[in-house]
């Protein structure tokens, strides 16, 4: 069994931001609604202040807290390759996954737009979803959380199950330099421009994103909830870090 | 005997008269609210996805479902530990209970985004990890009790000694319950806001407040405030023992809200600092002050304590400070980013909606429409 992970390197990353377009074309997300995005800050105050930028997609936990406090089993873990997922035809829009997630990557979109005009009124279903774009990925799978969603249920990034669950049997890294690999690997792994990130199967002791973790002490954000996430981030402190605040100091403020 | 008799046609009336405004009142709170949700579905309220998922619609479900809990705590413990004293208000607690919740669900349902899907999805995906499954099946299971416990009584001989049983498990169920709304939050342990051990004890005093706070207004109200109409027994159980209760139960959740005040005010970890956002707004003070404070003195002076319009007035400030309560502990809750805080706003920002005012309305309606259905069928007063 693969349990698939995720390896940022903040050193390397630029927030150039192409991770969340990617994965917006590749999910036909409403514009707000990132699966995957870059968070901007600032810190310090002038003339010492620093722009700083953190990635951040779902996080895939071991242990994630969405998953035992849905009470309809609609988000779960999926045994064979650790994702996190939600079965759209099962969840009843309680929003407690939401709640319970420490990492604030879980959508519900049925609230006011985020970005206006609301793009929904100009690509509007007929299906009960909640739009209809142009164009929208072949894929689509309600039970893995695949596709367009219905009004009324919680989204998440799957990180691209229906292009990873279909790699070869035993792949330990799914690198977009290998041609034949490619295609299997996540949208905002593939786009990545200045290559900081990393996809591979954490159980495999050889794979790349293993040594990376061990080699440059990966972190994984907030470990102190317990839901140990698959992702995991290389800081060498130059750029971009963890924040391992949740507010702002004073000095902040200003 | 005659008098009696006069005295419930009046009250048979007043009650009609209640549940006609309660029913003109729901159909319109509810009509603009339902419409407003065909029109613009969750766009009408006003939570979003920068972590103020929760918004007032369950603060009025959770409020109205802890204070049905109170009002079965108090009617189950009456039964089982009371006396004959306890009777006038039993019967009256019980289907208090039954119709507070309804209105609470009713908001929940309006809530949700798959309302129907909810009542089979949740029975049947044996989901053990979520307190939200074990909440609706305590809820489910609890509404059977009430319900068995209200039939039994409608024999108008029912003596207390055979229901002792069917109360004993109505108390667990309503203790039940309220403990595990406790746990929805209280386990969430990375909102420092919300966790904490002691939140299912502190739900548990709260409800009862609001049970005892609950009966006591709702008990004039069926004899449409008169109090020269109020049997006398019922008053003398009020000037005797409801109204130091309610006293006791006023300090004991003061001091769960200003303990936990305290703590969040000294305290530098991440997360508590709404606490200086929640101490410095004018609702916090109202709620101490004349929700807690104002009726605790009014219970504690004994020039006052047996005065109806000072029972009243008690339980209703004690209803509404439960109410501000509960909006601060959940919506306080959400208010400090968890994981953004760096580079979003310190604190987040929510105010209720037009339309999620509009479902604390429809709650109030329906509860009071149901209430009064009760007075005038079963004759809720003819224990007194």
């Amino acid at each position: 069994m693969a349990k698939w992970g995720m390896v940022i390197d903040l050193d390397t990353c630029t927030g150039c931001q192409a991770c969340t377009t990617a994965c917006a074309m590749e999910n036909n997300r409403l514009p707000g609604e990132n699966w995957q995005d870059v968070l901007f800050y600032h810190e310090g105050t002038y003339p010492n202040v620093k722009l700083m930028w953190f990635p951040r997609p779902c996080m895939h936990c071991e242990n994630p807290s969405c998953v035992s406090v849905c009470p309809t089993k609609a988000t779960y873990k999926d045994p064979d390759g650790g994702f996190v997922l939600m079965d759209y035809n099962k969840c009843i829009g309680c929003k407690y996954c939401q709640v319970a997630c420490p990492y604030g990557v879980r959508f519900y979109v049925d609230e006011k737009a985020v970005v206006q005009p609301d793009i929904r009124g100009v690509f509007p279903s007929e299906a009960g979803r909640q739009w209809d774009p142009p164009y929208k990925g072949p894929q689509d799978d309600p039970s893995r959380g695949i596709g367009i969603q219905p009004h009324g249920v919680v989204s998440k990034c799957t990180f691209c199950y229906h292009k990873v669950s279909k790699a070869p049997k035993g792949v330990a890294d799914l690198d977009e330099d290998i041609p034949e690999l490619k295609e299997y690997v996540p949208a905002c792994v593939r786009v990545c421009a200045p290559k900081a990130r990393f996809f591979g199967d954490l159980d495999q002791p050889n794979s790349n994103v293993n040594k990376m973790i061990a080699d440059k002490r990966g972190v994984r954000l907030k470990d102190e909830t317990g839901n140990k996430p698959q992702v995991y981030y290389l800081s060498g402190g130059a750029t971009a870090s963890v924040p391992s605040l949740r507010s702002m100091s004073d000095s902040d403020k200003a | 005997m005659t008098s009696v008799t006069v005295s419930n046609k009046e009250i048979t009336s007043k009650q009609l008269g209640i549940m006609l405004l309660a029913l003109i009142g729901l159909g319109i709170a509810g009509g603009i609210a339902i419409s407003n949700l065909m029109a613009e579905g969750h766009a009408a309220y006003n939570t979003n996805n920068l972590g103020l998922f929760w918004g007032f619609p369950i603060v009025i479900y959770d409020y109205f479902l802890l204070t049905s809990t109170g009002l079965a705590m108090v009617a189950s413990m009456a039964l089982i530990f009371g006396g004959e004293e306890y009777r006038p208000i039993i019967r009256r607690s019980l289907w208090l209970a039954l119709a507070g919740l309804l209105g609470g669900v009713a908001v929940l349902m309006l809530e949700l985004g798959h309302p129907l899907r909810a009542l089979w999805a949740i029975p049947f995906s044996f989901a053990f990890s979520s307190p939200l499954y074990w909440k609706v099946m305590a809820v489910s299971f609890y509404v059977l009790s009430l319900l068995i416990l209200q039939v039994r009584m409608m024999k108008p001989d029912w003596r207390m000694q055979d229901l002792r049983i069917n109360a004993m498990v109505t108390l667990a169920l309503a203790l039940g319950v309220t403990a595990i709304a406790g746990v929805v939050y209280g386990s969430q342990s990375f909102r420092p806001f919300w966790a904490s051990g002691d939140i299912p004890v502190a739900f548990i005093f709260e409800s009862l407040l609001g049970g005892l706070a609950f009966i006591i207004f709702f008990t004039y109200l069926a004899y449409a405030f008169n109090a020269a109409a109020v049997p006398a027994s019922v008053k003398r159980l009020f000037n005797d023992r409801l109204s130091t209760l309610l006293a006791l139960a006023i300090f004991i959740h003061l001091l769960f809200v200003l303990a936990r005040m305290s703590s969040g005010l000294y305290g530098n970890v991440e997360g508590l600092q709404v606490w200086q956002h929640i101490a410095a707004s004018p609702l916090f003070f109202a709620e101490i002050l004349i929700g807690l404070l104002l009726p605790l003195v009014l219970l504690m002076y004994p020039g006052t304590r047996i005065r109806p319009w000072a029972q009243i007035l008690a339980s209703l400030l004690v209803m509404n400070a439960l109410l501000i309560s509960r909006y601060e502990y959940i919506i306080g809750g959400q208010l400090v980013p968890l994981f953004k805080g760096s580079w979003a706003p310190e604190l987040l920002s929510y105010a209720p909606s037009p339309t999620e005012w509009l479902l604390l309305l429809v709650a109030i309606f329906l509860s009071n429409a149901v209430n009064a259905l009760g007075e005038v069928t079963l004759r809720l007063g003819r224990e007194g």
